[in-house]
């Protein structure tokens, strides 16, 4: 049966069964990948996943059942289930509708490739053997302890009884490599690098140069000081030790539930004029943009910060009703057997002028950290763990990789001191776009 | 049933050796927030999948079909996988022997979930988020979840392997959030075991969620732990952590094989004395515990260091033979979607005989680190995991509380620093991602050592 097929039928069969409400998702990917290992291909998959999930209203109980057959049979008895589980939930006060019908965008350009559709296990087999060959090229020391190459193809369909009935699709081409160097006996810490795409504009090389480069970079360590300083944010650590706690608290829903430290500051200044923050559903070629969200709410940008002011939070439906207001269509479900949650589509950090190296320039003493292992108290804002691949920066230059270093810091209080945002943006894993960016006042932590 | 068509399928097969695994998983997610009922799930998810070998070159390949066409397909692209990608490898894949097991296992449990009372189960729910919320004012929200999880599994290799097991786990969340003049803090806590619904009997989900209210509570206006090299005592909930992410990952074969730290260490001293390290596929109620393992291999208690001193490593059958040692039953997927790759089972530090005052006292300034939050490692031996409190210790007496902050070190110096162990053993359920995620259990005892805090510095 078709995606939609599916959807339809069940939205027949909760109708049948007097449900209030109903809504039906149903999601089929296809992914190719090929897994590296001791630098070796590990193994090679062809992943074909598919369910639908049925959510239900009766008497304002809701009930959410899934399955992975998409027969007939196992359709309607999804929904029986659903059913089932609405009359033993508790009703919820706050529920009100899921989302009705509104005029649905133009599809974002650049969301699905044909080429990348094709991708067989071999050519996403040569994609990684690119990479792996750049990083043997890139520097004799790099070894490649692992890594892993995807291409998928999702397939989405959306109905509900308010009459939304919507289906697209999309494609995603992912790769990273885990690279160490070895030296005279010494290993280096384990350096990431990674790419991401929704098109075959994407650059195995560039993984493995890049993995290889930080890896060597990172061999004869030293450890420092402990000092409070300036700390250069490459990338990946900006996105999670200053977008998490920012995506978190401009989550409608924790700004609800009063677990936002930004719940009333709409309007008031929460960072230096210098950032610019916006959620965009249509960005073309986005990694998270498409045509309608996880409930079939059309897509759309919303401003978040500008010039350092709070302008605006992220809705789903329930948050958005809840408030009377309209859905900023950021319903965001993991896969079809969960429910959904409001998330980021693509959040995007307006990029500055400065290149890194510029940066680096601007700092007297401090460090630059390209690597994050640690936690972040995403509704706090506290963020503590080691900083790989991170050297020591002196009078405007690097002078040497930093060893057993952790930063400490407050995401909050780091927003308000941002020095400088760099320009060099680029994709995340976690839907974000985001330059390198030099906060102050963090808490350098070393054995000396 | 599905083991009959398993094996059915299998006669169709032209690799060397085959494997095939049928995978039923069916969840109950019950979740209520700020008094609200947030979620009643229930739902299934299920599909077969064949890993081929042909000469040394393994394939794989997954259906969610269930019908024999379709499986037998699969088993065909697994094979021509297994051909096609046999050029491009340099290591051929040799198994250790195992001797093929016909078997079957379940869970041990006296109140099985599928005879359940929803509305009984919500009702638990809903009373522990009530108690959440009323423990004090400063609780502004909540989440209280409690989940099953029904795993039904069927084995059947090319050598004769028949093997069925349903493994069942019950895990239970509570989030608590703390609000005082712009002031705010989240606490975590957890309860997780392979059983039945006697779960609740045993670790009530009120107790958890008082446990997680008051530390929001006390919290929630408290500084941040200084940053530095501290003596500290690690509170048993949190040892697991150290256990899986500073040792159990330097240990699994294919770590070593890359150069882990622990490569070439066999028989060679690693930590102190008193540190007997062990991954226990059988341990009762671990959630990491199944009679076999996804290459049907029979599970075992895997010493990886005793009495300092390392001992042995964590295989597949694959490197097993490499390493010229028996396969202890590690490989493990987290669905049918995935081929088997090492994995932890339930990683611990075995018992000793101190008190928490005993380990106190040794320590004239330092901390007593408390509950666990996401955890990483290297395979260095470098690690991190996070922890929510500090209780600052000053000359062996516990005084006031801190947030807690992610701490760090080199695993094995971290080790070799552990001077006192306690006797409060505790077994704890955790998620562990290393390509797919799984099901691990985390144990051991409070202990004391030294570790590096990622706190404030002055």
């Amino acid at each position: 049966m078709s995606l939609q097929a599916s959807t339809r039928l069940a939205m027949k069969m909760c109708d049948k069964l007097g449900a209030d409400e109903a809504e039906a998702y149903a999601q089929r990917t296809r992914t190719v990948e090929v897994v590296l290992e001791r630098a070796e291909i590990q193994s090679e998959r062809v992943k074909v996943q598919q369910g639908i999930g049925i959510r239900l209203v009766k008497k304002k109980g809701l009930g959410f059942a899934f399955s992975s057959d998409l027969s007939k049979t196992s359709v309607e008895a999804t929904c029986r289930n659903a059913l089932n589980l609405a009359r033993t939930s508790i009703p919820n006060p706050d529920w009100i509708s899921l989302p009705t019908v509104q005029k649905l965008p133009k599809a974002p350009t650049g969301t699905f490739d044909e080429k990348l559709a094709s991708l067989s296990g071999n050519d996403v087999l040569r994609l990684a053997m690119r990479a792996y060959d750049a990083a043997k090229e890139q520097d004799k020391r790099a070894e490649i302890d692992d890594g892993k190459f995807s291409a998928t193809v999702s397939e989405i369909a959306v109905s509900n009884s308010h009459g939304i009935d919507a289906a697209q699709k999309g494609t995603l081409l992912e790769g990273f490599l885990v690279c160490i160097a070895k030296e005279r006996g010494e290993v280096s810490s384990m350096a990431f690098e990674y790419d991401i795409s929704r098109s075959m504009k994407f650059s195995p090389e560039n993984i493995g140069k890049s993995a290889a480069e930080k890896a060597v970079a990172s061999l004869r360590p030293k450890a420092t000081e402990s000092f409070v300083g300036q700390v250069v944010l490459d990338v990946d650590t900006a996105s999670t030790i200053l977008l998490y706690p920012l995506m978190s608290s401009v989550n409608a829903d924790n700004v609800q539930r009063h677990r936002s430290l930004w719940a009333d500051k709409i309007g008031e200044k929460v960072a230096v004029p210098l950032l610019n923050a916006t959620d965009d559903g249509l960005l073309p070629n986005g990694i998270g943009s498409s045509t309608f969200d996880a409930e079939g709410v059309p897509r759309q940008k919303t401003p978040i910060i500008t010039r350092g002011v709070l302008k605006g939070f992220l809705h789903n439906s329930f948050t958005a009703n809840k408030e009377k207001r309209k859905s900023t269509g950021n319903a965001s479900r993991e896969n079809y057997n969960t429910l959904p949650i409001v998330f980021a589509s693509n959040l995007i950090v307006e990029p500055g002028k400065k290149k890194l190296d510029e940066i680096v320039s601007m700092v007297d003493e401090g460090i630059i950290v390209r690597r994050f292992s640690g936690n972040v108290r995403t509704d706090s804002g506290e963020f503590s763990g080691i900083a790989k691949q991170a050297s020591y920066i002196e009078k405007g230059e690097i002078k040497y990789p930093l060893k057993e270093t952790m930063i400490s810091g407050n995401a909050f209080n780091a927003l308000r001191n941002i020095v400088a945002i760099g320009r060099e943006t680029r994709p995340t894993f976690m839907n974000s776009y985001v330059p390198p960016i030099l906060i102050d006042k963090v808490n350098i932590v070393s054995k000396k | 049933m599905m083991l009959d068509t398993l094996v059915k399928c299998l006669e169709k097969s032209t690799a060397d050796h085959v494997e095939t695994r049928y995978h039923r998983r069916q969840t109950l997610n019950i979740s209520i927030r700020d008094g609200k009922m947030d979620e009643l799930n229930k739902g299934f998810v299920e599909g077969v999948c064949s890993r081929a070998m042909v000469k040394g070159s393994w394939g794989f390949s997954s259906t969610t079909s269930l019908e024999e066409k379709d499986i037998v397909k699969g088993l065909k692209d697994a094979t021509s996988l297994a051909k096609a990608s046999k050029p491009k490898k340099r290591r051929m894949a040799i198994l250790a022997e195992v001797k093929p097991a016909e078997d079957s296992y379940t869970t041990k449990m006296k109140r099985d979930p599928r005879r359940a009372d929803q509305e009984e189960l919500v009702r638990l729910v809903k009373d522990t988020d009530a108690n959440v919320r009323g423990f004090s004012k400063k609780i502004v929200s909540d989440s209280v979840v409690f989940s099953v999880i029904d795993d039904d599994l069927a084995f059947a290799s090319s050598e004769g392997a028949r093997i069925t097991q349903r493994i069942v786990r019950c895990t239970g969340r509570v989030m608590a959030t703390a609000r005082e003049k712009g002031n705010l803090t989240s606490a975590y806590e957890s309860i997780g075991e392979q059983s039945g619904l006697e779960v609740l009997e045993k670790t009530p989900l009120i107790g958890v969620g008082k446990v997680a209210a008051e530390r929001a509570h006390k919290l929630v206006s408290a500084p941040v732990a200084p940053g530095g090299v501290f003596p500290v005592i690690l509170e048993n909930k949190i040892v697991g952590l150290l256990a899986h992410e500073a040792v159990g990952h330097c240990s699994e074969a294919d770590l070593v094989h890359g150069g882990s730290f622990l490569a070439g260490k066999v028989g060679k001293k690693v930590a102190s004395n008193i540190v007997t390290l062990v991954d226990d596929g059988r341990y009762l109620g671990g959630l990491g515990t199944m009679k076999y393992d996804d290459e049907g291999v029979p599970t075992e208690k895997t010493v990886v260091i005793e009495k300092g001193v390392v001992k042995g490593f964590l295989h597949s059958r694959e490197t097993a033979y490499e390493f010229k040692v028996h396969a202890t039953g590690n490989a493990r997927a987290w669905n049918f979607e995935f081929d088997p790759i090492i994995r932890m089972r339930n990683t611990y530090i075995e018992t000793g005989d101190q008190s928490i005052e005993e380990l106190a006292q040794g320590i004239k300034e330092g901390y007593f680190l408390k509950g666990g939050l996401g955890g990483q490692a290297d395979f260095t031996g470098e690690f991190m995991f996070g922890t929510q409190e500090a209780v600052k210790i000053r000359k062996g007496r516990p005084e006031e509380s801190l947030r807690g902050v992610t701490i760090s070190g080199n695993a094995f110096a971290v080790l070799k620093n552990v001077d006192a162990i306690g006797k409060d053993f505790i077994m704890r359920a955790g998620m562990c991602g290393k390509e797919q995620i799984n099901f691990v259990g985390m144990g051991g005892p409070s202990l004391r050592t030294r570790v590096m805090l990622g706190g404030v510095t002055k």
